[in-house]
This record gives C-alpha cells, structure tokens and sequence, in this order.
C-alpha cells in the first residue's frame, strides 16, 4: 500500500509540473463562470418578474427560482457535470498510456510492486487531479452565500450544495475510472481521451434514449443511465442506490484496468 | 546454488521464435557478457529475467526463486536497465530517484542515504535538482543505471548501459562495473565487443535466438577454431555469419 502511495504522489508532482492540468483548470474555471453568470441573469430576470406580479401569479414551473440554491446552484452542478464529462478524459489519458510510450511501464512492471498497487496508486493520484479540479467550482456558492442575501435565513441550503457536490466528485471518480481502464488499453493519449470521451458521454446519452424508449426497456435504461442516477443527489436527495451503483462501476473499471496491465505482459 | 539459472527458455510470438532453448547459469559474484547481433533475441531475454514478459517455455530462477511462480522475490533482487532508459523526464533527477526508491520500499533516513550513495556512485549529484528532460543523453543514462543499482540488488541486468555515453564516460562506466563483481551478479548486453573483453570473465553468445557460444572468454578462441589470440570479434563475426 505504501507503493500504491507512492505512485499516487508521483502522478500528483508529474500532473502539476506540467501544463496540461492547467490548462483543465481553466477550462473549469471559465466554463463554470460562464454557466454561472448566465444562471445569474436568469434567476434575476425571473425574481424581477415575481416581485412585479406576485409568485402565485406564475406557472410553477418557476418555482425553483424562488432561491439561490434550487435556482443557481443546481442548475449550476448540472452544467458542471458535463463538464466534467469533457474534461477528465484529458486527466485520465496519460495515466497508462503515457508510461507505455515512455517506456516507463517496464519499470513499474519490474519493480517489486504488485499490479494491484499500480492500479490503486494511479486512480488515486487521477482522484487528487479531479478532485482539485472540482474545487474550483466550490467558489462559486462561496461567492452566493457571501454577497446573497434571502428574506428567510442565510443565502443558501448547504446541505443541499454540498451533497450536490458530492455527486459531482462522484461522478469524477467514475469518469477517472473508465478513463483509466481505456488509458491501460493503448500507447496513444489521443485515442485514449477520444475513447474516453465517447463513451461517457453515450452513457450520459441513455438518459434521452430512455425517454423515448417504451417499457420494459425505460426502467433499464433510466437505471443505467449516468445523469438520472445523478438527479436525485444534485438536487439534494441522498440516494443509496446511486452510491452503490457509482462505487460498482469504479469498481469493475479498476477490475479491468488490473487485468489489462496484467493481460500486458501476455500481448 | 547458481544466482541466475535459465532452463530451456523459449519465447514465441505467435510464430516468429525469439528466443529458442536458451539453457545457461550465473554464479554469484559472475559478469556475465552477453553477445548478440541486433534483434537475436537479447532484450527479449532480460525481460523475460526481470519478470517483465513470461516465457513461453521453461524456467527461469533467480537467486532460487522462479519468476513465474514468485515474481515478488525475483524483482526485489534485480536491478534493471532496459534499452532505453525508463526516464519520467518532467522529473527531477532527485525526484525520480526518490520515487524509484520507494518503489523498492525504501523509506525514511534509509532512502535519503541511499541517494546519496548511488548519486556519488554514479556522478550525478551535481543535477539532483535539474530536470531530466535537460540532462545530455550521457547523464540520462547515468541517472538510469542509478536507478538500476539503488537498494543494491544482488542482481543487474543491464541492457546496453555504456549506450549514449562518450569514451571517457565507458571507462569509467567499467570500472564500476567490473567493482561490482563479487557482491553483485552482472548481466551485460553490449554490441561494442572490447567492452566485454574488459569486464565480463564469461560470454554468452546468442544469435536468432539460439545459443552460439558460452563460455570463458579465455576458453572462447580456442574453442570455437581460433588461433589463440583471435580478437572476441573475430569469434563472435565467425559465430553470427548467417
């Protein structure tokens, strides 16, 4: 286990000495930012119209509007989460895949480590990356809850933002996983994040598929699909069964990463 | 008990044979050189000593443990040196070192002291703090062997080491090498022939794969229909003609 630590620590250090993480950062950032004013205007316009007519005046379907956090923050975690669907792909690329080409691999291969060390160390400084990348979105309900103000209380529901977040980091360590498993798949960062990138976001694409779809085949596919596993824990509703179902395909991913950095030796 | 022991090693790819019946030991204390022209299968057999490939046929024992069957205890007592140098080279050369070390299972005061030791050893302490990627090929590959040699294993297999560096940077490379004999076993793979005449008391000669030659380099010559002084090259062109 102290391997596995060590190999996490030197993915950290490698990560942050290079410019690709700041470059992820940024893209975060910005495209957070963006989501975020523009979520803003939305909710002032809708406050706007409420005070002139009155809240039982409009369609509820404006309801959400009605605070900061169902009216910015969620909507704000939604966004954040195809975000980081775009995003992790180009974090979790290089993790095997670089070593391979670098030759790298041979050492950690060579090396008195077990394979199941390499994986957990790996996944763990991937976890470290995207977890500093989602940091960065935590400025902005710092920033709601400092300059806002409610007529009822303090600004925000933290229990509801933090546990949106929580989905978020989950859904992080999801997307890092299935990265890392297609990372130990090639030589190539480039195909690598492609491949990674495409099937997240099919997976996120059942959701739609699901909508149209009839039953029986609704209720699985609503199953599977990522973003109505997500809902629930955005909006602030602990969700068991969505841990389970998260932590299981962590788990089966990290699974086959180890038997393709087994399998390696064999090819 | 020989340190390194390879019984009848095959190594297929799909049909191209590699490696073919190789059978040889290595005694304690031995530098072994091996010989070979390029592609007879030498890299190949010092991945398939470090664990690094399976073989598709026999076994393979170091220090009395087999590297199929208990991987672990074989790669705690190898140092290794692939071809190209395993450089992560955003690293510092301190960083590297370090991160080879705990790898090892070195910690604490034990591993700071054990930088120390290899740094000084093999002339680098003066880039510690430098980045790899703007070190000269030469010092790349001396921070590679330092790598190799850290823990101090009872084994290297050293694939191509003096690779990159300039004359003066061989010699030295030698002496150290030809020190290391008798605390460690040495695996030598190296296509400038007087190297081996230099350091290695025994030569392993493998050509397509199969064994041409083992032996003594003092029993070589002689051997294989050679006037006494006949060169290593001379022996190994004759052995290697296709």
């Amino acid at each position: 286990m102290r391997t596995a630590l060590a190999i996490a620590r030197k993915e950290l250090s490698v990560a942050f000495t290079t410019p690709w993480a700041y470059a992820v950062f940024t893209a975060m950032a910005a495209l957070t930012a963006f989501y975020f004013t523009d979520l803003l205007r939305a909710f002032n316009d809708v406050q706007g119209v409420a005070r002139r007519v009155g809240w039982a005046q409009m369609s509820p379907d404006f309801n959400m509007y009605r605070n900061l956090t169902d009216g910015v923050v969620v909507e704000l975690w939604g966004s954040v989460l195809v975000i980081t669907l775009v995003v992790t792909p180009f974090l979790s690329m290089r993790l095997f895949a670089e070593e391979k080409r670098n030759r790298t691999f041979e050492l950690l291969m060579t090396a008195p480590v077990r394979p199941i060390e390499i994986v957990l160390g790996k996944y763990l400084g991937g976890l470290g990356v995207i977890s500093a990348t989602l940091a960065l979105t935590l400025v902005f309900p710092l920033l709601l809850s400092v300059l806002g103000h409610s007529e009822s209380g303090p600004a925000l529901e933290w229990s509801t933002v933090l546990l949106g977040y929580g989905a978020l980091l989950l859904w992080g360590a999801t997307c890092m996983a299935v990265g890392l498993f297609i990372s130990a798949l090639t030589e190539s960062q480039m195909l690598a994040a492609f491949l990674t990138f495409c099937v997240l976001l099919a997976w996120m694409l059942l959701g739609q598929v699901a909508r149209r779809a009839e039953e029986p085949l609704r209720s699985a596919l609503s199953y599977v699909a990522c973003d109505l596993q997500l809902q629930g824990m955005i909006k602030g509703v602990l969700d068991a069964q969505s841990l389970v179902f998260f932590a299981s395909v962590i788990g089966f991913s990290l699974f086959l990463t180890h038997r393709a950095v087994d399998a390696q030796r064999w090819a | 008990m020989p340190m390194i022991e390879v019984q009848h090693l095959t190594k297929r790819y799909r049909e191209r044979v590699a490696v073919d019946d190789l059978t040889f030991q290595v005694e304690a204390g031995e530098i072994l050189g091996f010989l070979g022209p390029n592609g007879a299968g030498k890299s190949t057999t010092m991945k398939i000593l470090t664990g690094f490939l399976p073989p598709s046929e026999g076994v393979v024992r170091v220090g009395g443990y087999d590297v199929e069957a208990q991987p672990l205890e074989v790669k705690r007592r190898i140092g290794y040196l692939p071809e190209l140098p395993p450089l992560y080279v955003e690293m510092t050369v301190r960083g590297y070192l370090r991160f080879v070390a705990s790898l090892k299972g070195l910690s604490g005061s034990a591993l700071k002291a054990e930088l120390e030791r290899v740094a000084t050893l093999m002339g680098v302490t003066h880039v510690m703090d430098r980045v790899i990627q703007n070190l000269s090929k030469g010092y790349k590959q001396r921070v590679g062997i330092a790598q190799a040699l850290l823990g101090s294993p009872p084994v290297l297999i050293l694939d191509e080491p003096t690779e990159g560096l300039d004359p003066a940077q061989r010699a030295e490379l030698r002496a150290l090498i030809k020190g290391l004999a008798g605390q460690h076993t040495v695996i030598l793979s190296t296509h400038i022939l007087p190297e081996v005449t230099m350091t290695c008391q025994k030569v392993l000669i493998i050509h397509q794969g199969k064994m041409a030659a083992y032996d003594d380099i003092s029993q070589l010559a002689r051997l294989h229909g050679q006037a006494e002084n006949a060169s290593l090259e001379e022996v190994f062109i004759k052995l290697t003609a296709a």
